[in-house]
């Protein structure tokens, strides 16, 4: 066995690691499940509006507590919603840059696809879908997804997110990217937005 | 992070900025080709100024363009075609494009790490895998030869046909196409392009040989074979013969059962379509049938197969 083939299957794991930490479960009342990525440390969590109708949900972090969360923002165009649980510290992931993103590069998408737990795949970029403005709007990943990834994150290799993953069609992975988030938090104000209510 | 974690994050990075690397290179040698009602397709630059694709994906002979990577929209004429191996080469008016550095067959392991490249638009696409098997000599259901079976564990996504299959070096190891096969992802390798592409660029097609005849298996039975001194159990009787075809020129007539040719036992007629290589048309081939249960020889001379409407 070579050493190099080893360090990459230990590296890998490293990635599984981080992204676990920052990967929640979202349960909402006797649907499936989704999954969902801790944005902020005062337990902002970000999911799809597909995985988290208005109102509250059950998010299980990765320390297996199950905590009731609040649905405090929610677009459905753009398939976010943005969830508060209670008052805490908790570990949030990395975000990394869409901007720069190549066809080819590696990526891993982290979720609980099927009801099956803390799932890993890997992948690369398919490419970037941009709109008018030539602003991302779609990750496109070769991977392999199933129903339960989604809202969890697609990241780089150094466990930066790059979006959320959404859908599957025509065998790609669908993932919104970062930006769109962003803008998405920043239309959504208080408390989504991180700023003060008024 | 830990120290160990970050060195070791940094090796897929690596990897992964050496992926791009790869992708990116290679594909401004990667087109679309626009030969359709549907999306585009993916054709790959194979020598200056020619671009091989998939045969079933362009659906008109005329009125062809190509995207190149740079986002240029340029006339194409098609060389030719080849519906058996589903390969296709077009002439670009612009040799300027470089064209893909070629590896070669022997290059072909299972375990291999390989990206497909696409250009279904003006983007390029990308997907990872690995050679799954790879085989031998064998023969599509058009009857054309493709000199390695090579399957593949990656995704030929919609577009994808025609397009570079790459080792991670970025040396080109064949094209893949999904035209071949609804199961699995296939490619076509080095040697079976290059062959291909000489004969479309010289030829403009690729000759076939052709009997002009339509023939099924037999059982012989034993008295007869041991009276005749045959080893094969089966032969293969004619059931149709083309008006006027080379076989019937010969003077073969429907009912003669044929046992070998030019020596060789034929049991089955794809035993007939492998020794119809291009090489043999306008050459005699020595029929050995039996005729009335007597055993014969007759000499025909081999034509070449008509153009088929075919993709």
């Amino acid at each position: 066995m070579s050493v190099l083939a080893l360090e990459l299957g230990t590296a890998l794991a490293g990635v599984a690691d981080l992204l676990r930490r920052a990967t929640v479960q979202v349960q909402v009342g006797v649907r499936g499940e989704g999954s969902g990525v801790l944005w902020r440390a005062d337990g902002l969590v970000l999911t799809n509006a597909h995985v988290a109708p208005a109102g509250r949900a059950r998010v299980r972090i990765s320390d297996g507590r199950v905590l009731e969360a609040r649905v405090v923002a929610r677009d459905p165009e753009c398939d976010l919603a943005a969830l508060l649980l209670p008052p805490g510290e908790f570990p949030v992931a990395e975000r990394g840059s869409v901007a720069a993103l190549r066809p080819g590069e590696l990526i891993v998408a982290f979720g609980h696809p099927l009801g099956v737990p803390n799932a890993l795949s890997l992948g690369v970029v398919h490419r970037v879908l941009r709109d008018d403005t030539g602003a991302p709007r779609w990750i496109q990943a070769d991977l392999r997804l199933a129903p339960g990834n989604s809202g969890g994150p697609l990241a780089d290799v150094s466990g930066r997110v790059l979006g959320l993953n959404t859908l599957v069609a025509g065998g790609l992975g669908y993932a919104v990217p970062v930006p769109v988030i962003t803008r998405f938090l920043e239309r959504a104000g208080p408390p989504a937005s991180g700023r003060r209510a008024a | 992070m830990t120290a160990s974690t970050s060195g070791q994050t940094s090796l897929l990075a690596g990897l992964s900025r050496d992926l791009a690397a790869t992708v990116e290179q290679v594909g401004r040698s990667v087109v679309a080709i626009h030969g359709r009602r549907r999306i585009p397709s993916s054709g790959v630059v194979w020598r200056p100024g020619a671009v091989v694709a998939a045969s079933h994906t362009i659906s008109r002979d005329e009125d062809l363009t190509v995207t190149l990577a740079s986002g240029r929209i340029t006339p194409a004429t098609l060389a030719g075609r080849d519906p058996t191996t589903d390969l296709a080469v077009l002439r670009l008016d612009d040799a300027a494009v470089p064209p893909v550095d070629r590896g070669d067959d022997a290059d072909l392991q299972v375990g291999r790490l390989v990206l497909a490249l696409g250009r279904p638009g003006p983007q390029l696409t990308a997907s990872l895998g690995m050679v799954s098997a790879v085989g031998g000599e064998w023969r599509t259901w058009q009857g054309g030869k493709v000199d390695r079976f090579v399957r593949l564990d990656l995704s030929i996504y919609d577009g994808f046909s025609g397009g570079p299959l790459v080792e991670v070096g970025g040396r080109v190891l064949g094209i893949n196409t999904s035209g071949l096969s609804r199961a699995v992802a296939l490619a076509l390798p080095v040697s079976t392009v290059e062959r291909v592409t000489d004969q479309l660029l010289s030829a403009g097609r690729v000759r076939r040989g052709f009997l002009g005849l339509a023939a099924q298996p037999v059982q012989l039975p034993d008295p007869l074979r041991s009276r005749l001194g045959l080893t094969g159990r089966v032969g293969l009787v004619i059931v149709n013969l083309e008006s006027e075809g080379p076989a019937e020129q010969g003077g073969l007539l429907l009912g003669d059962i044929i046992v070998a040719l030019e020596g060789h036992e034929v049991g089955d007629p794809s035993d007939l379509l492998a020794a119809l290589g291009p090489e043999r048309v306008g050459e005699p081939v020595a029929v050995q049938l039996v005729r009335g249960g007597e055993i014969r020889t007759v000499n025909v001379t081999v034509g070449e197969r008509p153009a088929r409407r075919g993709r």
